[in-house]
Formats: C-alpha cells, sequence, structure tokens
C-alpha cells in the first residue's frame, strides 16, 4: 500500500500535509481483474473447488435436495 | 408520431431507419410492411412436405368449426390439421436444434484440433472447466497435460452428436428427479443427430400421424439441444476463450466511431471473432489504419457474436438482429464480417447505398455480393488478418452521409452460472444459498429467464424492455440471452442502477450483491447456462426436487427463429412455463396447441402459453410463478421458532 500525502488547509495555519486515505477503490483494473477464475491457481486447487463450489454436482459430503436423509 | 417511431422503441434505431427512407435503402421495417404473413402458414396449417400439395387446411374463418369440417379438413395424404401442425411444429424445433448442434459441432472440432495442436493461436485458457468437463464425461484427469485431457473431451463431445443408442452425457447434470422423468416418459434424447434426423423422417409423408407421438420426438429433439448441442457449445467455448465473469461494456449503435474505421462482427460463434479481436489490436495493423487516415481499429459485435466477445473481452456491442441494416445506415461501418445464422441476405443489398463490404466467412453461409474469406481453423489468424486488412482499406473509400447515432448505453455482462455462484458466496463458500434464501423469505419472487429474437412483425424491443421491466417491478429477477438481453442492455436495465426499477425486495437484495436485477448470461446457445442456473437451485435445496417446483418461469416476447422454438421447447421440456409472444404457428389446430399449452404440463411438468401483450404475458409469469410458491408453501411468511432442545428430541423422535 502505497501512502498519499495530501494538502489540506487548517485553521490558523496555512497548507498542512496530512495523510490521504489508504482504502483500495474497488475498481477493476487491467484486463485481468474482475476475473475470478485466476484466484484458483494449481490443478489441486481448481479440483478443489469443483468439490466446494460445484459440489451440486462433484461433492459428496453435503446435503442438498437430492443427498438429504429421505430422499423425494 | 413520426412513422419510424411506431417501430421501434430505440432512439438510435428510429435515427437509421428514418436515414435509411432518406438514403433510399430498403430495411426489413420496410418489408414488413409491405408484405403481410401468410395467415395459413403463420397457424401452421400448410403442408408442403411432398409434391401433392402444399395442402392448406386452414379453420373455417368467423365461425364454429363443425364436425363435418372438421373430418374433411386434410391434405391430399389424409393428413390431419393435427398432423400438419405438429409437423409443421417439430420441424421448427429440428431446425433449431440443428443450428444450434451444428454450432457446437463446429466448436468441438474447433476444440480437438487446438487440443491436438493443429489450431495455432488458439490456447486452453480456463483449466478449470476443462476439468469440471473431465468429471462430466469420465475423463481420466490424474498426472496428464491438459492437452492430453482435451484429446479425450474432444472425441466424447463430437461423438455426443453421432451416438446412437444410450443417451447424451450432459442429461446427467440435470435434477435426479428431471432425468427420472425424461427416461419414463421415453423422452431422454439417445444421440443429437439422431433426434433431428428422426423429427426429418417421422414428419415424412406418410410416417408418424399421431400429433402426441410427433410433439413427444420434438420434446425429445430439443431436449438434445438444450443439453446436447447448445451446451457443448457454451462449456468448449469457455474451455477455448474463458468462463465470462462480469465485464463493463457499452452497448447500441454510438459505438461506432466517426475517426476509427469500424469493423462489425455479427452472427453467432466467437471462433473467429476471438481473431479478429486479437488482429486488430496488432501494432501493424493500427499503424495500417492510421496511414489510411483513421485514428485506430473500433471493433464492435451484433447479435449472439457481440455477446460471446462482449462477455469475454468487453468489445463493444451495436445492436441485435433488427439493428444490422441499420448499424450499415450509418455509413460509417468498414466491414461486417459474418458467420452463421440470422444474418439477412439483404445486408448486400443494404451495403450497395453506402460503402460497407460485407464478408462471409463460414463454409455453411455463403451470400451473393459479399466477399468471402473463408475460416480455417488450422490459419484462423490469417483470416482474421485478410478481416482486418480489407477494414482498414475500405476507411478512405466513405462517403460523404455518414451520421452515427449518440446513442450508447453502459451494461455489465458476463454472468455465467459459475460466476453467480461465485458472486453469491465467494471462492470459499460458492453457493446459489442466498439466491434460495431470498427466494423463500420472499425478497425475490422467483426467476424469469426473458431470451429470443427481434421481430419485424413487433415493435422492435418494445416487448422484451416491456416484460422485463413488469417482472423486475414485481420482483422477479430476470436472466438473459441473445437479442433479448441486447433489448434491455440498450434500454439500461443491465447496470446495479437499474435497481430502481425493480421492486422493494429485488432491489436490496440487488444492492446488497452489487448485481443488476437483470443478468446478462450471452449468447442465445448459452440458455444452457440457465439449465444450470435452475438446476443449482433445485439441487441447493429448499425448492423442490426439480425444475418444475421452482418458481421460475421462461419467455421469448418478440421470437421469430426456429432457434427459439426449440429454446423454448426445452425449457419446456426441463419444466418451466413458457411464454411466447408475436405469433404462435400451432393456431390453426386447436387440439395442437392444447396438448401443447396443458397437456404437456402432465408430460413435463412445463407447458408453452402465448400471450403477445407484454405486460399480460409477465403476468401469467408471474400468477405461475406464484402458482409454485404456493405448492412449496413459501407464498405466505412463516413465524420464525427457536427450537429448544425438547423441541429438537421431540422432532428427531418423530
Amino acid at each position: 500500500m502505497e501512502y498519499k500525502i495530501e494538502k489540506k488547509k487548517a485553521p490558523g495555519r496555512k497548507d498542512v500535509e496530512v495523510l490521504g486515505a489508504t482504502f483500495e477503490e474497488g475498481k477493476p483494473e487491467g484486463e485481468e481483474l474482475g476475473k475470478w477464475r485466476q484466484k484458483l491457481e494449481s490443478r489441486e486447487e481448481k479440483l478443489k473447488y469443483l468439490q466446494s463450489g460445484e459440489r451440486y454436482w462433484y461433492g459428496k459430503d453435503w446435503y442438498g435436495s437430492e443427498k438429504r436423509k429421505n430422499p423425494a | 408520431m413520426a412513422e419510424a417511431e411506431t417501430k421501434s422503441i430505440d432512439n438510435a434505431s428510429i435515427k437509421m431507419i428514418e436515414k435509411a427512407a432518406a438514403d433510399g435503402a430498403n430495411t426489413a421495417f420496410d418489408r414488413a410492411e409491405t408484405m403481410k404473413p401468410c395467415p395459413i402458414g403463420a397457424e401452421g396449417t400448410c403442408c408442403k412436405n411432398c409434391g401433392m400439395g402444399p395442402c392448406r387446411v386452414p379453420l373455417p374463418k368467423g365461425k364454429e368449426e363443425t364436425p363435418k369440417e372438421k373430418k374433411e379438413r386434410r391434405g391430399i395424404c389424409g393428413a390431419t390439421a393435427e398432423t400438419i401442425a405438429a409437423r409443421n411444429f417439430i420441424r421448427m424445433i429440428a431446425g433449431g436444434a440443428a443450428a444450434h448442434s451444428d454450432h457446437g459441432r463446429g466448436v468441438a472440432k474447433l476444440f480437438l484440433a487446438v487440443a491436438k495442436g493443429e489450431a495455432p493461436g488458439y490456447e486452453i485458457k480456463d483449466e478449470q472447466k476443462l476439468l469440471q468437463l473431465a468429471l462430466d464425461f469420465g475423463v481420466t484427469i490424474g498426472d496428464r497435460s491438459n492437452n492430453e485431457i482435451a484429446i479425450d473431451i474432444g472425441e466424447k463431445a463430437l461423438a455426443e452428436f453421432g451416438k446412437q443408442e444410450g443417451e447424451v452425457l450432459f442429461l446427467r447434470r440435470a435434477p435426479l428427479k428431471r432425468q427420472e422423468l425424461w427416461r419414463r416418459e421415453g423422452i431422454a434424447p439417445r444421440g443429437i443427430d439422431r433426434e433431428i434426423v428422426e423429427i426429418m423422417h417421422r414428419t415424412h409423408i406418410g410416417v408418424d400421424q399421431d400429433y402426441r407421438s410427433l410433439l413427444r420426438q420434438g420434446v425429445r429433439a430439443s431436449i438434445a439441444d438444450g443439453w446436447g448441442g447448445s451446451m457443448i457449445a457454451t462449456e468448449l467455448q469457455d474451455i477455448l476463450f474463458g468462463t465470462p465473469a462480469p465485464v463493463l461494456g457499452r452497448i447500441n449503435l454510438g459505438v461506432l466511431k466517426r475517426d476509427e474505421v469500424n469493423l462489425i462482427i455479427h452472427g453467432h460463434e466467437p471462433l473467429l471473432s476471438e481473431m479478429i479481436v486479437v488482429a486488430a489490436q496488432e501494432p501493424q495493423m493500427i499503424e495500417l489504419a492510421k496511414s489510411k487516415g483513421a485514428n485506430g481499429i473500433s471493433i464492435a459485435g451484433m447479435c449472439c457474436t457481440a455477446n460471446e466477445i462482449l462477455m469475454r473481452h468487453g468489445v463493444p456491442l451495436a445492436g441485435n438482429f433488427l439493428q444490422q441494416e441499420l448499424a450499415i445506415v450509418t455509413g460509417a461501418v468498414d466491414v461486417m464480417v459474418v458467420d452463421i445464422q440470422c444474418i439477412m441476405q439483404s445486408l448486400t443489398t443494404v451495403a450497395e447505398c453506402y460503402h460497407t463490404k460485407i464478408i462471409t466467412t463460414s463454409p455453411k453461409a455463403h451470400i451473393p455480393g459479399a466477399i468471402h474469406i473463408e475460416f480455417d481453423e488450422h490459419n484462423a489468424m490469417e483470416s482474421a488478418r485478410a478481416i482486418v486488412r480489407t477494414a482498414i482499406e475500405n476507411f478512405p473509400n466513405r462517403g460523404s452521409n455518414i451520421d452515427i447515432p449518440k446513442e450508447q448505453t453502459n451494461l455489465v455482462a458476463g454472468f455465467s452460472h459459475e460466476t453467480i455462484n461465485y458472486l453469491l458466496g465467494g471462492i470459499y463458500r460458492a453457493s446459489y444459498r442466498p439466491l434460495n434464501d431470498n427466494i423463500i423469505n420472499g425478497r425475490i419472487r422467483g426467476v424469469a429467464g426473458v431470451v429470443g429474437c427481434n421481430n419485424a412483425r413487433v415493435k422492435h424491443n418494445e416487448n422484451h424492455v416491456t416484460m422485463v421491466k413488469e417482472l423486475i417491478k414485481n420482483d422477479v429477477l430476470v436472466l438473459q440471452t441473445g437479442c433479448s438481453a441486447i433489448a434491455c442492455a440498450e434500454a439500461g436495465l443491465m447496470t446495479p442502477e437499474a435497481a430502481e426499477y425493480a421492486g422493494e425486495g429485488l432491489a436490496s437484495v440487488c444492492e446488497a450483491v452489487g448485481i443488476p436485477p437483470v443478468l446478462h448470461l450471452g449468447s442465445c446457445v448459452d440458455n444452457s447456462r440457465i439449465l444450470m442456473a435452475a438446476t443449482a437451485m433445485v439441487k441447493d435445496g429448499g425448492l423442490g426436487d426439480d425444475i418444475s417446483e421452482l418458481p421460475v418461469a421462461g419467455a421469448a416476447p418478440e421470437w421469430m427463429s426456429e432457434k427459439a422454438i426449440s429454446i423454448g421447447q426445452y425449457f419446456v421440456g426441463s419444466g418451466v412455463f413458457t411464454v411466447f409472444g408475436a405469433t404462435w404457428p400451432t393456431l390453426g389446430s386447436p387440439e395442437v396447441t392444447e396438448f401443447l399449452f396443458k397437456d404437456l404440463e402432465n408430460i413435463c411438468g412445463g407447458m408453452w402459453a402465448f400471450e403477445p401483450n407484454p405486460i399480460k404475458a409477465a403476468h401469467l409469469m408471474i400468477d405461475h410463478i406464484d402458482k409454485k410458491r404456493k405448492a412449496l408453501g413459501i407464498d405466505k411468511a412463516r413465524e420464525r421458532i427457536l427450537y429448544d432442545m425438547a423441541m429438537r428430541r421431540e422432532l428427531e423422535a418423530a
């Protein structure tokens, strides 16, 4: 994180230097930002995600409508 | 009201309709006015399947049909109006399913060539989707390379088209109850091509002459489209070009640029257009453009090719089906390159009034008067460069009658099923649970898929926008594809700010998640993404065990193509109540219409409806959603009870 110094007017003084905002704006920048799938890097991570995130088809240990105790 | 204002609700289109008239360019809007639809064909009661006809068997006008008249209402071969209407209807399904599926086959062939290293310039971009399909198709993963896995997947995908026995593999993705229903009813497709061919056989003179049997085969073939050909196209395109994620784009004719070379990519396949996007960014191409007096090269999309490259690259979208001629009318389009489907033959005629060159690229789609630069997957980049070069060299030939409308709107596109799942829960808890919970608690009343074409018999974009606004106003989350998505994006409904049009409940959820109330899911083959989203809703739990139990509905308020009928039929065949506007092609046979509108519900759990008024159609959908909410017991807010241990023990003992 880069700290930004901003100049502001203070009562009874001339311009003073203060520490600026340090938050990230959250606006996507660059071509790859926003493409969430790049967060999963290794094949192991991707397979693990399929078992958790796409558990409806590839997971074994959860309880959705089709895996409840008393199937319809 | 000026005449052009009766033809479209979109200001950019209205201006270009007026300009076309001034320039002497004849467009679909003019032709729709001068040529009325054949009233017998429109109702599906004209049979031209043999040389004894065409046989016309219309309903009597303005009076009830007597039993005697009904008995006599037959073709020369004896086929009844029911048989004829059903034949015509399922031949539309065959045409639509063939179009989507042949698109899928083309993608599968390219995919295999990429896996074998025979298609330079392409690569596997989404390994995760590759692994997902390996799990779907039972392909070994282990330590094998992506290309080794992809070869097996490509071969299995291609085999789906010519498979003779068994079932289309992606049926296994559907809810278990739905799979059982398809098998029980004998409508689980065996292979994609087989079901389409069987329609052509059954509808030949003297074969299947029971409308119920014909229509069942129509359902089967349509499922082969939605859960087969279309799904293969979507999934393999995702592996090759990336699974879509939200991207900010711009839309409407205002994206064309006066000072740059304008190249429009129109059609449905992203195979070549992906390469054109890359070629147009090459420094030598930009230099060449500058040498011709342009400030750069601007790529814009049209129809579903546009949806594909918008979702993956943020390439601006110039318009939908009825805007293809109007883009040329601006006088600023240097090349319009087309691939397959929904391309008007009149493009070359309109282009004669301006300097625009039309380039066809598919060996399956030629147009007299167009330049043909064939797409060859083994040498795609060269084809792409030749196209971009042609556009640049045509830039100095622009005439003085250039008028680019200012209208352009922002939209957020790229809501694949995977991305919706991710957005609702993040990497570590991706889930449809928040959606289901908000449907159960009533903030979201239900979900609607509003898709399909433009139809020159209907005021351009009006039905789409009116219907979607009515749905979101009533807290129905809308998922969109194709030209319908483009229509609503042009009306500004695909940005988070559009929550202002939504009901309080839906708006609160959209604001919390940061999504628009109308989600862009892609092109028309990407209706398969809606099937996946619906399946995920079922599997997550709390909303029944099948798609037919969900509070959801579908619509195509301005449909015109055979593909739309196939899409509608696979929505219905998957359990979704589906309303079409504009026209309905079986009205000449009350029995066939009754079967599609009522009896199919007993077979598939979903059924068709026809309502040309978009507000009334939206309320049919809302009524259906409410019916499903009531059946699920979520129509009324329930008192929340905090169970103590004694109550839990009591519950477990019961």
